[in-house]
């Protein structure tokens, strides 16, 4: 670190560029081992989906598939399921991403004030904890919690707290009206100390001396987090709701855990349907899963493209 | 959900501010510590088991692991069945058979959540790893991999004698073309199950031998207080619409092979889950937890919690739900209540073994699933339990239950001939590429009369009819 | 009293609400640890209910009964390697793709590569395209035509796609805060690019090294839809996929067992994970100290 200050040097001159260039292709070696494993486990079979939505690809046919141009998106344009997955998932992402950003920030304002080296690790070790804790585990653990007979949630409400009967109590899971809010709380939960996380990065990068000018000039802890905190956290903030918003969006292993295969459950988003045609209905019909998942992507990259809008850099 | 990682932009924020000329080099290297401190977690987990980032010291991702190598199908492979996780654990004398076929390379299915895609694609390159499938039910995928040409039929392997032995409804089950394609092995009936200990208390003393008795009963538990519920049932179709309709009769199969919701023995038995609801716990339409929606449903959690007396399922489940119990042998079980005038069937199902075209050993296969399926110990086992499981499945063969007959080993629990009465009207679900998936297709659509949307149920079949022939013409396109 | 102009009590003001501050902070933040623990206690104490207690839905049993550890001890007699299984492929997924992403990164910065700018925008394009489920079937034939179904090792290959694109972005970010004239001047005095990057670079990014590896773990620890493909023998498959099919409908597993089994999976990863943040924590300090 002490080498850096003084290796700071003017621009290098216009020959040593010219000769850099020579080495440009060979440069392409450090990026290879990258590319590799790009290219092969995520383009080919990105392109490999594109094709078969063009096709009747069906996966237990015998027959080869045929090309049929867009005869899948005509298809699924018209196909009230695709509408109604699409709008399950955008209902689930509203009410999974403020929770998931807010809550996270919140602590981490607090968290990040924590003076006491020992108590700040320890909040530290248990934020991350759910973070380790597998998926499936973690599916495991909230089905138990949300259990409508013996879960301790409704024995909380029903028996110590009397707020419903046996009869009323809220059916959390399952496929009713009350199964993408469950869904989006132990979403939230899981992800809670994880995005403390980055938000504390982000926090520790503000100088302290700012929070301690604008106190002299007399702004109080709100106006602080208005108007210092969150315009310096606004990349990160960018950057997690831009990305949540994908994965929210692109639900998928929840929803068939806690709403199953039930097509007037919520959770049969447009994911589930997918997985739905291309690996339980029928012929398995993957040409036309693949267009509604294409289609899904699309919608999804409209979306990012206006949020990415929303979130472009502003200076001063 | 899968964690795609937003933090590169936090180190963005910070370049940008030293561009800026809020921060100089020295402040950001700091801070960038600070981001490093914050963050540090996790990964310091990892610094405990894995050698330090090295370029050179990247390790090939293929090194040999110490897997059996399964995949290199050589002729001289090992015979290697491959069983649904299910079976192994509710079958624990499976083992002991398998210490009779030396060098076996028994294994577990990757089929859970997923089905059988790894079959179908291995299929279509002409290979198979495993020699046979343990786990297979005909009305669910046996018409698909027959379909994708996955399977074969045993006939050229299977014993004629093993063949004559299997009750005739069963081998009808397992039969396409005439060619039989799954060698049955576990018998699931539906039947009935209930909690003695509650309707002792509510002072019922005979078994509902009808519906009528049935709901009266139920009834009678609610009002009595043995219990907070009467009844229950799991509201997947197979399980309840299917047998309760079976009751009332068998016949409601169109030619090609879909169950005719619009069908008057159906309507009668949607109607009858409706007067079970009102007896029953609120949350009984909705999705188990596991398994894609079809395992770990409310009526297993309702009967396991001592909350419900009457329930109605393929025995595994009172059996498996009762274990919970502090006294499991409260436990009764028998035949399923039928309509007054009714056929008084139900429904059945195998789960059985198939024969992977393009898998090998095949002689050793059947001699394997032979000695497998006439195992005394496997049936001893799942009949009257062990410290570990109780499935309650039953095998197939005459010859087995014609031995108990003759005489009657005293581990028998009655329950077995209660349910080898009805068994000859028992009836398949029939075979059919949408045998499992019309069901949950159409259930949406049966259930608007069973939530109240919708009162007339004629309606509600109808739509569950269309639903299912929309899906079916979407693959017909 | 806060109508007082003495400078004195002004100050003790301050203080007092100062520390309430304190306590307000610390009892909220208390609030959300609570949160993120009670349901993991709920699950220690499932682990040693008896199992009709457990099914009878108080909260505090009648009944303890610690068997449930030695049961699935002996019946998932895999487990400890299952969980070696699940250590070495993350800590091999989190190898490669951070080297991966290293030289990627620092090539797509400080190195003159044609056509970076279309690699940045696929990279960038791939974070929002949904490509799990349907793209498991291309991942399949590909396992299947390099002979690598069924291995623990050929896991890793998908693993270090699954966040190879945002790892490598994180670097490039990262090594855009690693100023040109230091990279040039070393290759000045004679470096080639790889000595700069491993002489010049590395030392500079180690925190976006921390990063990158952290959302690598998380990825690889918890995956089950591809280790469940892609792997069907129970001593070849990671953690997630064993204790998936443990919970599974069909099994004999009461849920004080399956709650035995959460315990043991996720024990050693808290454990070791709060010692290493210790050795981590004190590691930065006396570094920090030395500069």
């Amino acid at each position: 670190m002490t080498t850096l200050s003084s290796s700071v040097k003017p621009k290098a001159t216009p020959s040593l560029r010219k000769r850099l260039r020579l080495d440009a292709l060979g440069n392409w070696i450090f990026l290879l081992p990258g590319l590799f494993f790009f290219f092969g486990y995520m383009v080919y079979p990105i392109l490999r989906v594109l094709w078969m939505s063009f096709t009747d690809y069906r996966y237990l046919s015998r027959e080869p598939a045929q090309w049929v141009g867009l005869q899948n998106y005509v298809n699924a344009f018209a196909d009230p399921l695709v509408y109604d997955g699409l709008s399950r998932a955008a209902q689930f992402t509203l009410m999974f991403l403020p929770g998931t950003i807010i809550l996270p920030l919140l602590l981490a304002v607090l968290v990040d004030r924590v003076e006491h080296r020992t108590i700040a690790t320890i909040y530290r070790v248990i934020l991350l904890i759910p973070a380790v804790i597998p998926g499936p585990m973690v599916f495991v653990l909230w089905k138990w919690l949300y259990n409508f007979q013996i879960g301790p949630i409704n024995y909380i409400l029903v028996e110590v707290l009397h707020i419903f009967t046996p009869q009323t109590a809220p059916q959390w899971l399952g496929g009713t009206s009350l199964t993408l809010p469950a869904v989006a709380i132990f979403e939230v939960w899981w992800g809670l100390g994880y995005h403390t996380m980055f938000f504390l990065a982000g926090l520790a990068a503000i100088p302290k001396e700012l929070y301690e000018a604008a106190r002299i000039d007399g702004a109080n802890e709100w106006k602080l987090l208005w108007h210092v905190t969150i315009p310096r956290l606004r990349p990160i903030l960018a950057v997690l709701v831009v990305l949540r918003f994908g994965s929210a969006m692109a639900v998928i292993d929840e929803y068939l855990i806690f709403g199953g295969f039930n097509r007037a459950s919520p959770t049969y988003t447009w994911t589930v349907y997918m997985y739905d045609l291309a690996f339980k209905i029928g012929d398995w019909l993957q040409g036309y899963a693949a267009a509604i998942g294409w289609i899904g992507a699309f919608s999804m990259m409209f979306v990012v493209a206006g949020l990415l809008y929303i979130f472009r850099p502003q200076d001063g | 959900m899968a964690r795609k990682d937003e933090e590169y932009l936090i180190q963005k924020d910070l370049y940008a501010r030293l561009q800026r000329g809020q921060i100089d080099r020295r402040q950001f290297l700091t801070r960038m510590m600070g981001v490093g401190l914050g963050i540090a977690g996790v990964s310091t987990a990892l610094a405990g088991c894995a050698a330090p980032t090295a370029p050179s010291a990247a390790p090939a991702a293929s090194s040999g692991d110490a897997a059996p190598a399964a995949a290199d199908a050589v002729a001289e492979r090992p015979l290697t069945p491959t069983f649904y996780q299910w079976i192994e654990d509710l079958h624990p004398s499976i083992p002991a058979v398998n210490a009779n076929f030396p060098g076996l390379n028994y294994q577990i299915a990757p089929v859970e959540g997923f089905g059988i895609e790894r079959f179908v694609a291995e299929a279509k390159n002409s290979e198979s790893t495993w020699d046979v499938y343990v786990g297979m039910t005909p009305f669910v995928e046996m018409t698909a991999l027959i379909e994708a040409g996955v399977i074969e039929p045993w006939d050229d392997y299977i014993p004629q004698d093993v063949l004559d032995d299997l009750i005739p409804s069963i081998r009808e089950e397992c039969t396409v073309d005439g060619k039989l394609y799954s060698w049955p092995f576990l018998l699931d009936v539906v039947g009935m199950g209930w909690n003695a200990e509650m309707t002792e208390q509510a002072g019922i003393a005979t078994i509902p031998s009808t519906w009528t008795e049935y709901l009266e009963a139920a009834k009678l538990i609610q009002s009595s207080g043995a219990a907070l519920y009467g009844c229950t049932f799991d509201s997947h179709g197979w399980r309840s619409l299917v047998p309760y309709t079976h009751s009332m009769s068998p016949d409601v199969y169109t030619p090609e092979g879909l169950f005719d919701f619009t069908s008057e023995p159906a309507i009668a038995g949607l109607k009858l889950m409706k007067e079970m609801m009102a007896l029953s716990h609120p949350d009984i339409l909705l999705e188990g937890a596991t398994d894609g929606g079809v395992n770990g449903t409310p009526d297993e959690v309702a009967f396991a919690a001592r909350k419900v007396a009457y329930y109605t399922k393929y025995f595994n489940a009172p059996l498996r739900m009762a274990a919970n119990w502090p006294d499991p042998s409260k436990l009764m079980m028998g035949g399923l209540p039928k309509f007054e005038n009714g056929a008084g069937s139900t429904v059945f199902w195998t789960t059985g073994s198939c024969l992977f075209k393009h898998g090998k050993n095949k002689e050793k296969a059947a001699e394997y699933i032979k000695s497998l399926t006439y195992d005394m110990q496997i049936w001893q086992d799942s009949i009257a339990g062990t410290a570990v499981a109780h499935p309650g499945q039953l095998p197939p063969y005459q010859s087995i239950y014609d031995g108990w007959a003759a005489s009657r080993p005293d581990w028998l629990p009655d329950f077995v001939g209660l349910i080898t009465g009805q068994l000859p009207k028992a009836r398949a679900i029939t075979n059919h590429a949408f045998g499992l998936t019309q069901f949950q297709i159409a259930k949406p659509e049966w259930e608007k009369y069973l939530n109240g949307s919708e009162p007339d149920p004629m309606i509600a079949m109808q739509g569950a009819w269309d639903a299912v022939q929309a899906e079916i013409a979407k693959t017909k396109a | 009293m806060t109508t007082t102009t003495q400078m004195n009590s002004h100050a003790n003001d301050h203080r007092r609400r100062r520390r309430m501050g304190v306590i307000i902070r610390h009892v909220i933040i208390n609030a959300f640890m609570l949160v993120i623990l009670v349901p993991l206690a709920w699950v220690l104490l499932l682990s040693v209910k008896s199992i009709p207690d457990a099914y009878s839905g108080t909260l505090w049993p009648e009944v303890f009964d610690f068997s449930h550890y030695s049961f699935v001890l002996q019946k998932i007699d895999t487990l400890p390697r299952n969980l070696f299984n699940s250590v070495y492929v993350t800590a091999a997924t989190v190898v490669i793709t951070t080297v991966c992403a290293v030289l990627a990164g620092y090539a797509l910065v400080h190195l003159d590569v044609p056509g970076q700018k279309y690699v940045v925008f696929l990279l960038v394009a791939s974070l929002y395209f949904p490509v799990r489920v349907v793209s498991l079937i291309s991942i399949f034939e590909i396992q299947r035509t390099l002979g690598l179904i069924n291995t623990t090792s050929g896991l890793i290959l998908p693993y270090v796609t699954l966040n190879l694109a945002i790892s490598i972005l994180i670097m490039r970010s990262i090594f855009e805060q690693v100023p040109h004239e230091l990279i040039d001047a070393a290759r000045i005095d004679g470096c080639g690019p790889w000595k700069t990057l491993w002489t010049v670079g590395v030392p500079l990014i180690t925190n976006g090294l921390v990063v990158v590896i952290i959302v690598n773990f998380v990825t690889a620890w918890g995956e089950y839809l591809l280790a469940a493909t892609l792997t069907n023998d129970q001593a070849v498959r990671t953690l997630p996929v064993v204790l998936a099919g443990a919970h599974g409908g069909m099994g004999q597993w009461a849920w004080p067992r399956i709650a035995a089994v959460y315990v043991i999976a996720i024990t050693p990863g808290i454990v070791a994970f709060g010692f290493a943040q210790k050795l981590f924590f004190q590691g930065l300090m006396e570094g920090a100290l030395k500069a």
